[in-house]
């Protein structure tokens, strides 16, 4: 073979021996050592006097009950001296990835505590985990992780029992003989839709003389409750009560049984307690709202991160039911209720 | 003559698709009928008029905005936007009558010209910025649903009049007014589409923009006459959508783009462009209303449902395929 040929010249030799060497660099930067990466700075588990930096995330932002989530953290932070807050959210409550994503640019920005709802009780605790692991403050807000760290408290409705407590009205007002029940999820999932589903069914199962016909999603949809529960009405017109998850719902469902002129012969239980869903209270058409108390939440959530940061480690933080109050014709004009149903700073539902 | 060949060929081909477009009619309006004699006689209570009268209001602000989605693909575009349009315009037309007090009438009408509003940014951004369609609606559905949090907080407008009702659950002897109002829509769409120049044109640009444009149709003014109408009848449905629940509804409609594009895919619109009529549309809507209002009557689970409309999709397409390649074999 000539020579020639197999003769390199020198700058192939160093174009190829540049790109081995580059190769190798990289192959021992990600191959050998590759690893998860690791925070750089340590803890700061001291208090701290100056101004403090909060990020308080939702599961999402553009949804009512979690803007009054953010009045009641706004609130809160204006209690204290030196303390502000960020708000910030994903746009939907299953866009789980871009709540780590935020989350982590919180932590990289460098606020000394995060209070935030968990989209994802699982994939949201390694976040918690780095967040304790750089020294910051972490207080869950509506919903945890899994598992909850002990130093990470969670204020939040019990969903389960309040679903049960609501269902057990229904039961009550049907008496012996019992009747059809239709069910209106909106999210089959997600944790809400499903703790306030198993309180439901807990007490249905309980309770065999009711009669559970039909499940449909309203997939947090006006319009959709609205079809689906016409559409539940035209199969079952012997209908005796509806049990819907959420707002768009209960307000789907009372739509359709004043329509069908059912107005108190088909009863209505749910949750959340937007405008028209309190008007329908009023009117009979709802026979009982289950209301949470979303400002209590975001100010628990925000005091107690204030309170932890400035103390220091030795203030141990416990976990709150922030309670859920049950609405109906009877108390719906209370004070307490009223300051519920309309929270602000200066009459907080405290 | 070398010219009147091309002009025959293109003859041609224009009548063979729209021929194939026909059969796809046939195809889907054949599916329609079987889901409806099937329901007939699963559900005792399908064929009674409150259901009846329930599958027509509920269809009815899909179908107007998906007859403006297939004016759009005829063109070989997309909206992506006409969900939060569709939105916004129904909260703004809500908020024009509690929170301003304008009458009825005059704040519909401004809820639909928001909506033409935001057709005409996207027509703009496709026809003169040169934006890709699907990027242009893409950035507007992300725009117009932030346009309804803002002012409102995603919170919901309620106390909208009595009267206003009227549009969405009224109805003028036993039909209802929502249907009447998709006829009315339906009727003009086809007009514009068949007897007028912006259909011809809409078809044209689908079929061949290039040979559209070098055979002198005004691109730019035509395409964004397109994505206007398309936008004001998105917003056309939001008000529909709002009267039938007499609110203003900031997360309405999401994901509605899909069911209009599925509606008009189904009806055998074709994304490539060139081809899709407001009759096709029409029946796809209805088809889709039809498995919802069927899976609710019969109960079937939740998680099906969306199962049955997928698959339901692929079988229109495959068979509009099919039928198309069989057409241009025995040519």
């Amino acid at each position: 073979m000539p020579s020639a040929k197999r003769r390199i010249s020198r700058k192939e030799f160093l174009r190829l021996g540049g790109t081995g060497l580059a190769g190798a660099a990289l192959v021992g930067a990600t191959g050998c050592n590759a690893k998860v990466r690791q925070s750089s700075s340590g803890g700061k588990s001291g208090q701290k006097s100056g101004p403090i930096q909060l990020a308080v995330v939702p599961k999402a932002v553009g949804f009512a009950f979690w803007e009054q989530v953010r009045i009641g953290a706004e609130c809160a932070a204006s209690k204290h001296k030196d303390v502000e807050i960020q708000w910030d959210g994903v746009t939907s409550e299953t866009d789980v990835n871009g709540q780590v994503d935020l989350l982590q640019n919180f932590i990289t920005q460098g606020v000394e505590g995060l209070v935030y709802a968990a989209t994802d009780a699982k994939v949201l605790y390694q976040v918690t985990e780095q967040a304790l692991d750089q020294g910051l403050v972490v207080v869950n807000v509506d919903s945890g992780t899994e598992p909850q760290p002990k130093q990470v408290p969670v204020v939040a409705t019990d969903n389960v029992a309040a679903a049960a407590d609501v269902t057990e009205r229904m039961v009550k007002k049907l008496g012996k003989k019992g009747g059809k029940v239709a069910f209106i999820p909106f999210q089959p999932g997600t944790l809400t839709n499903d703790t306030r589903t198993e309180g439901f069914k807990k007490v249905l199962g309980e309770n065999p003389q009711l009669d559970l016909v039909a499940t449909q999603s309203s997939e947090s949809d006006y319009n959709t409750a609205l079809q689906v529960t016409n559409d539940i009405l035209t199969a079952h017109p012997d209908l005796d009560a509806i049990y819907a998850a959420n707002e768009p719902g209960v307000l789907g469902a009372a739509e359709a049984v004043r329509q069908a002129g059912e107005a108190g012969n088909i009863l209505i239980y749910g949750w959340d307690t937007a405008p028209d869903e309190v008007k329908a209270v009023k009117e009979g058409i709802v026979q009982s709202l289950v209301a949470q108390n979303p400002f209590r939440m975001g100010y628990d959530g925000v005091d107690k991160a204030v309170q932890r940061i400035r103390g220091g480690s030795d203030v141990k933080l416990k976990s709150v039911d922030t309670g859920a109050t049950l609405i109906s014709k009877d108390n719906v004009n209370d004070p307490d209720v009223q300051s519920l149903l309309h929270p602000s700073c200066k009459n907080p539902p405290l | 003559m070398s010219s009147t060949t091309t002009t025959e060929e293109r003859g041609g081909s224009a009548l063979r698709e729209r021929l194939s477009g026909v059969v796809s009619q046939l195809a889907a309006a054949g599916a329609l009928i079987v889901v409806f004699v099937f329901l007939s006689f699963a559900s005792p209570v399908f064929l009674s008029a409150d259901n009846l009268f329930n599958i027509g209001v509920q269809t009815s602000y899909t179908a107007v905005i998906a007859i403006g989605m297939t004016l759009v693909i005829i063109t070989a575009g997309i909206d992506l936007s006409v969900g939060s349009v569709a939105a916004l315009s129904g909260v703004v037309g809500v908020v024009l009558m509690v929170q301003v007090g304008i009458p009825v009438v005059p704040a519909i009408i401004g809820g639909v010209l928001v909506g033409a509003l935001c057709g005409l940014v996207n027509g703009l951004l496709v026809s003169v910025a040169g934006l890709n369609p699907f990027i242009a609606t893409l950035g507007m559905l992300s725009v117009a649903r932030g346009l309804v949090y803002i002012p409102t907080n995603a919170k919901a407008v309620f106390g909208a009049p009595d009267s206003f009702r009227l549009l969405g659950q009224g109805v003028i002897g036993a039909i209802p007014i929502p249907i009447i109002v998709v006829a009315v829509v339906a009727i003009v769409g086809y007009v514009v589409l068949s007897r007028t120049k912006l259909g011809r044109y809409a078809y044209a640009m689908g079929s061949n923009r290039e040979a559209a444009r070098l055979s002198g149709i005004p691109i730019k003014r035509y395409l964004t006459s397109v994505y206007v109408i398309s936008g004001a009848l998105a917003g056309f449905g939001g008000m529909i959508a709002s009267s039938q629940v007499a609110s203003g509804q900031p997360n309405f409609g999401m994901g509605l783009e899909l069911d209009a594009i599925a509606a008009a895919v189904i009806g055998g619109a074709s994304l490539f462009g060139g081809q899709g009529t407001v009759v096709g549309t029409l029946i796809g809507a209805f088809l889709i209303a039809l498995i919802r209002n069927g899976s609710v009557l019969l109960d079937v689970n939740i998680y099906y449902q969306q199962v049955i409309i997928g698959v339901v999709i692929w079988v229109a397409v495959l068979w509009d395929q099919y039928r198309r390649r069989r057409l241009a074999a025995s040519d």
